[in-house]
């Protein structure tokens, strides 16, 4: 992951947990404001309660007066004004409280007041002509209720007051008439203010405020400006008319709260409520949000602090991350210098085995070819051996090596079963024969002709299996078994089951977990002597992986071991392949036409390697094509016959002196005079690690051949590359006549070296099988037949054999020659 | 490490704190660059100003910024219910205000004459007060050179001009009456059918007083010898009002103003003028300033001046032949009760205000005229600035009782409605119904 994506994770995550911190914290500030405001309009309600009792207080007080004076009047005994007053001023307890006693029902509102007035002591009259507050009282006057007038003027005194008031009866001493009038008691509005005081304690800064239907303040704080509340709020709090007109009738109609905004556009908060027993009066609480919403910051500090913290830590883990980094760094660069190292070794150990390779098997090919002598036939045999166990370690680390580097790829081809199968025992058989144990082959006639897959890798892993299980037995024997059943998933597909029976040394339980990994030899003391890398299972449980199978295992320890494999394969014939026999003599008819050997005296092939041995090799396994083969051992010395004479194909080394077969080819390819221009070039490499095919094509290599050099593989690139008018192949009569006059040869003895001499000296004029028992032979007669059958003066036959093709010898004393000459004697006799 | 983490939110609280005094500071409103307390910033105090708005937000404004200085305490603003019959008794009763509105037609009236003795001398130089910020015009200084009043508020009479009218009919505002009845002739034939308009009444801020008073005070002015016939109502000075009642008739006569249709869509002196005004259809509005103070508030009231607003600006009526007259008239004072239980912080609030930011600022809330020299603080006031001198009045150049000018009012009010010639008016000075 890039380091700037691990940033943006981590900052996301940080970012993610601050969101909760402050979705958490908004959350309980939330819900602390909502309890603030619920225990704010708690207190409003209280203090409407503790005013309404004052008011009512207030009144019931005015009532009493009022009550007093019209008893008189409905007694018959009216009080005058000076009378009333004069009762008034001595029920009145408190000096600040007045009471005035006016008429009305002349329109004068004029009358006289319990107190002087300020500015002339003798002067009791008051008038209350100027001042409109009666407008307000539409309904009138009402027993048991608080007839309460706004804030305003008393006229004696300049005081801001309110009034209470009632109608009274009361006799005009002039007149004599009984007059309507209205008695006062006038109340200081500080009075009421000095109610509220108590309620400092609970809210540093809340303000009541008392208003009217109209927004006019009886009292107000110093917070709440204008002379009205409604237009206090609407000049502060722009909204819509509708808007504006639903705050006015919540106040109006009930309790509850809302933030405004102050005239310094600061977030406060008011409580509103009617006021209980009066007509259109409603006290509204004001405070500013801060005092009830201050428990938030709190949180913010944590959320500030849980910030910085996770910062902080951010920071820290993106130090260590960084260490780390470097450090990965430095080890991942000694990582790739390994493995580039572990490439330059593979390459290295590649080319430099396979060179030498390439000449001692070359050479051992020429010396099997043409050499009449027993001994070094036997010798070179034995070479030929060392050396495809020795290619074979080579191709296990190679293969583990590109399985390692992911660049094993499964290629699918369409393949004969058959073919496959007479690989696979063909190349086992002898094996197991030169060790004496018995082979059964276990095959199900039953298996579809030609199949979908990868042949090769299919062979390599059934080899290995079955190459482990020769070399891990020293007595019985190897059945070896494949069936098939259909795919359910997959009508055109088959299962084949496979599975490889040995009477070996078995595997320990604890050791079956190592069966599979790479380099790890079971019991490796004891198996010192057998030959391998420990990579042929892994190898064999990689490939099957690939293919979506599994390699299976039962053992039991000292007694012998069964690996089994289900494989899915595509069918691409479904003909039975029938019994084995008869259709691998079908399969070798078949593949006649495949195995070419020509000869083409006019082609001129041209090849190039700076080792003298290779090119003596490469020459003398074409002899018998007849071309016209020229060498040359430099890249340099290359291009010069490359300029100069034309050739059909050119094989050029890749890893030279001087000038490699890269530079070589490339020099060839730009050069202009020569007339080379289409000739194909083959690159001969024993390089053969991953990713060389690739690299030589890009380079301009028309193929590559790997050394050392298979002659098959030789001969079939040159007869894909040559010009077809210059081959001349071998005529498929003269093939089938050899195969024809070929006699098959069962030899039955104990001595295993006596089977391997027995095997070469026989194999150039015929079929020879080789057996270490009579079990074994029985075996072996059950599935096949056989022309002669050569056995050991001593070497028991089991019952039923036919004793028409025995020939009993003494092993200790034939050679080569007797051999030959016994069964050409026999064979002559049978014609 | 926990200590270090204390230290370090500890720190970046005391910053934030320090940040932040400053910042609260501002929020109250811009603060005074001269201003310096004089008294502990600590000083607990409740003032109470006793006044004849009933509503007075521009001095609350200048409370919100008096408490940035002095935050503990509380300044309340109390409207008395009528006025010149309750003040007196306020100053001798139990809660006597602080500081009380004086009006410069109190002076010389004995019922008043507490408001003036029972005030401060302001002028004293050991208060401190910044007297010198306010305009000379309307500086009242007694005959001894005291000054027991500030001047909070300056008034003028004149009219509201529709500026985009006159924009859009490419015509300048009129400096004098030839000027005046030319536009008006235009605009007619632009099809504004009464150009000038105003309120059909008695009272200050009506047409008749609107346009011709100021050339009254302008003819007292220049001969002070009728003054005292005036204020005795002597039929004889009745002839100081002649040149301007005809200035007035001629005004009416030449079709500049439809009175008829002024008494049909103005109802009152005040809102009505406004409202009727911000129909937008009408070129000149009569007015006195205490009208244009409310033009702001009823700006987002009127649905016709929402849709469709546009500038207008306050403009002295052109009823000179040269130009109009400038009345520089004081609107409203403030006196200090040199007998109040806060007498200190009293003083303080009034050296607080004396000062050019602080009128103006107040000014400007009220939309009323500066009593500074600034005429830049609101532009609608911005056409008075550098008015000539010759063609001013200010309020202390007569002293015209308020009987005189209610003779002139009615006078005017008969001359406009065509119920009095301007000879009756004339010949009639002193004996004109008022009421």
């Amino acid at each position: 992951m890039k380091k700037r994506n691990i940033i943006i994770i981590n900052i996301l995550i940080v970012g993610l947990i601050l969101f909760v911190i402050v979705k958490y914290a908004n959350d309980r500030a939330h819900e602390s404001n909502e309890a603030s405001i619920a225990a704010f309009e708690k207190m409003t309600t209280t203090t409407e309660q503790i005013i309404a009792n004052y008011l009512e207080d207030e009144q019931h007080l005015c009532d009493i007066w009022a009550n007093y004076i019209n008893r008189s009047a409905e007694a018959g005994e009216p009080m005058t004004v000076d009378e009333a007053i004069s009762y008034i001023r001595k029920a009145k307890i408190s000096p600040e409280i007045s009471g005035h006693l006016i008429y009305t029902d002349d329109g004068s509102l004029d009358g006289i007041s319990t107190s002087a007035s300020a500015t002339d002591p003798s002067d009791y009259s008051v008038d209350y002509s100027h001042i409109k507050i009666f407008d307000d009282l539409e309904n009138g006057i009402a027993e048991g209720r608080v007839n309460l007038t706004r804030a305003y003027t008393n006229p004696l005194n300049g005081v801001q007051s309110i009034a209470f008031l009632n109608n009274v009866k009361v006799l005009d001493s002039e007149t004599g008439d009984l007059r309507d009038g209205l008695v006062i008691r006038v109340v200081p509005v500080s009075r009421l203010e000095q109610k509220l005081v108590f309620l400092k304690g609970e809210y540093e800064n809340v303000e009541i405020s008392l208003i009217d239907w109209d927004g006019d303040y009886m009292i107000h704080g110093k917070s709440l400006k204008n002379s009205n509340f409604f237009e206090y709020f609407k000049s502060y709090n722009p909204m819509s008319p509708q808007e504006y007109n639903d705050v006015v009738n919540a106040i109006r109609t009930g309790i509850g709260s809302m933030h405004i905004r102050n005239s310094k556009k600061e977030d406060s908060v008011i409580a509103y409520t009617p006021l209980s027993g009066l007509d259109s009066w409603y006290l509204i609480a004001y405070i500013p949000a801060t005092e009830l919403t201050d428990s938030r910051s709190i949180d913010w500090l944590l959320l500030g602090i849980a910030s910085v913290g996770l910062f902080i830590l951010l920071h820290f883990n993106m130090c260590i991350l960084r260490g780390y980094n470097r450090k990965l760094s430095i080890a991942a660069e000694a990582a790739n210098q390994a493995n580039e190292a572990k490439s330059l070794f593979l390459s290295t150990m590649s080319h430099d085995i396979r060179t030498p390779m390439n000449a001692i098997i070359g050479m051992n090919e020429m010396i099997l070819r043409d050499s009449r002598e027993e001994e070094t036939l036997m010798y070179a045999d034995s070479i030929r051996t060392a050396g495809d166990t020795l290619l074979g370690i080579i191709n296990d680390i190679l293969d583990f090596s590109k399985i390692e580097a992911g660049k094993m790829e499964i290629i699918p081809v369409d393949y004969g079963f058959v073919s496959l199968l007479n690989d696979l025992v063909n190349m086992v058989q002898r094996r197991a024969e030169e060790k004496g144990l018995s082979f059964e082959l276990d095959v199900d006639r039953n298996i579809p002709s030609m199949l979908s897959g990868d042949e090769i890798r299919i062979k390599q892993v059934i080899t290995n299996i079955l190459s482990n299980a020769v070399k891990y037995t020293k007595e019985g024997g190897i059945v070896f078994s494949i069936s098939c059943s259909k795919c359910e998933e997959d009508g055109d597909s088959v299962i084949l089951h496979v599975s490889v029976k040995d009477t070996g040394i078995g595997i320990k339980k604890e050791d079956l977990d190592k069966l599979f990994v790479a380099f790890e030899r079971i019991e490796e003391k004891k198996n010192r002597n057998i030959e391998g890398t420990g990579l042929g299972m892994a190898i064999a449980q990689s490939f099957l992986n690939m293919m979506d199978s599994k390699l299976c295992v039962e053992s039991e320890y000292g007694k012998g071991s069964v690996f089994s494999f289900d494989l899915k394969q595509k069918v691409v014939n479904p003909e039975p392949m029938g019994e084995f026999d008869a259709a691998f003599k079908r399969y070798l008819s078949d593949r006649k036409q495949y195995k070419a050997k020509f000869v083409a005296p006019e082609a001129r092939v041209l090849v190039v390697d700076d080792t003298e041995v290779n090119l003596k090799v490469f020459v003398n396994l074409l002899s018998r094509t007849k071309m016209q083969i020229e060498t040359a051992d430099s890249g340099d010395a290359a291009i010069a016959l490359f300029k100069r004479n034309f050739y059909d194909v050119i094989f050029l080394d890749h890893m030279m002196p001087d000038k490699d077969g890269i530079e070589t080819i490339k020099e060839m390819k730009a050069c202009a005079d020569t007339p080379n221009k289409e000739t194909p070039v083959i690159c001969l490499t024993a390089n053969a690690v991953s990713g060389m095919r690739e690299m030589y094509i890009e380079a301009g290599f028309n193929d590559y051949l790997t050394k050392p050099i298979d002659t098959g593989r030789l001969e079939k690139m040159l007869l894909k590359y040559l010009p077809h008018n210059i081959v001349e192949t071998v005529t498929e009569d003269k093939e089938t006549e050899s195969l024809g006059k070929r006699q098959s040869i069962l030899v039955i003895n104990e001595d295993v070296n006596m089977l391997r001499r027995l095997k070469e000296w026989l194999s150039d004029s015929y079929d020879v099988t080789v057996v270490k028992s009579k079990e074994q032979a029985a075996s072996y007669l059950k599935n096949h037949e056989t022309d002669l059958i050569i056995a050991g003066d001593e070497t028991a036959l089991t019952d039923g054999t036919d004793e028409s093709k025995i020939i009993r010898i003494n092993t200790g004393e034939i050679d080569q020659s007797g051999a030959v000459s016994l069964a050409k004697e026999y064979f002559k006799g049978k014609h | 490490m926990k200590k270090s983490i204390k230290r370090i939110i500890s720190a970046a609280c005391a910053a934030m704190m320090l940040l932040a005094v400053p910042g609260c500071g501002q929020t109250g409103g811009e603060v005074s660059k001269e201003f310096t307390p004089r008294y502990s910033t600590e000083t607990e105090y409740k003032l109470t100003i006793a006044g004849t708005y009933s509503n007075f937000e521009s001095l609350e404004s200048a409370f919100e910024r008096f408490y940035a200085y002095y935050p503990n305490g509380e300044i309340q603003y109390v409207y008395l219910d009528d006025y010149r019959n309750t003040i007196i008794p306020a100053l001798a009763g139990q809660e006597p205000p602080d500081i009380y509105v004086v009006q410069p037609w109190m002076y010389g009236d004995d019922q008043f004459a507490p408001l003036f003795d029972g005030a401060e001398v302001l002028s004293d130089p050991e208060l401190d007060i910044n007297l010198d910020c306010i305009r000379s015009g309307v500086r009242w200084e007694m005959d001894n050179g005291e000054i027991l009043a500030l001047p909070v508020f300056a008034t003028s009479y004149g009219m509201l001009v529709n500026m985009d009218i006159f924009e859009k009919e490419n015509l300048e505002v009129p400096e004098n009456f030839d000027e005046l009845v030319d536009t008006c002739e235009k605009l007619k034939a632009a099809g504004y059918e009464s150009p000038v308009m105003g309120a059909n009444t008695t009272t200050t801020p009506g047409i008749g007083y609107t346009f011709a008073y100021p050339m009254f005070a302008k003819t007292v002015k220049d001969d002070r010898s009728v003054e005292d016939g005036l204020n005795n109502l002597d039929p004889a000075a009745g002839e100081a009002m002649r040149d301007s009642l005809t200035r007035l008739k001629e005004f009416i006569d030449a079709g500049c103003i439809d009175v008829e249709k002024c008494s049909a869509e103005i109802e009152d002196d005040y809102n009505s003028v406004i409202m009727r005004f911000f129909e937008g259809d009408v070129p000149m509005m009569l007015c006195s300033g205490d009208v244009v103070s409310g033009t702001k508030k009823r700006e987002s009231t009127s649905e016709a001046f929402s849709a469709n607003p546009f500038r207008y600006d306050f403009y002295v009526a052109p009823s000179g032949d040269e130009s109009g007259y400038y009345m520089d008239s004081v609107s409203i004072l403030f006196s200090v009760n040199k007998n109040s239980e806060n007498l200190d912080m009293t003083n303080e609030f009034i050296r607080f205000l004396t000062s050019e930011d602080q009128l103006g600022l107040m000014a400007q809330e009220k939309r009323l005229i500066n009593p500074t020299d600034d005429y830049s603080i609101d532009e609608i006031y911005s056409s008075l600035s550098g008015f000539s001198e010759d063609c001013t009045v200010n309020f202390r150049d007569t002293e015209l009782l308020d009987t005189t000018v209610k003779q002139f009012r009615a006078a005017a009010f008969a001359v406009v409605n065509g119920e009095m010639t301007v000879d009756e008016a004339v010949a009639g000075y002193g004996t004109i119904p008022t009421d």
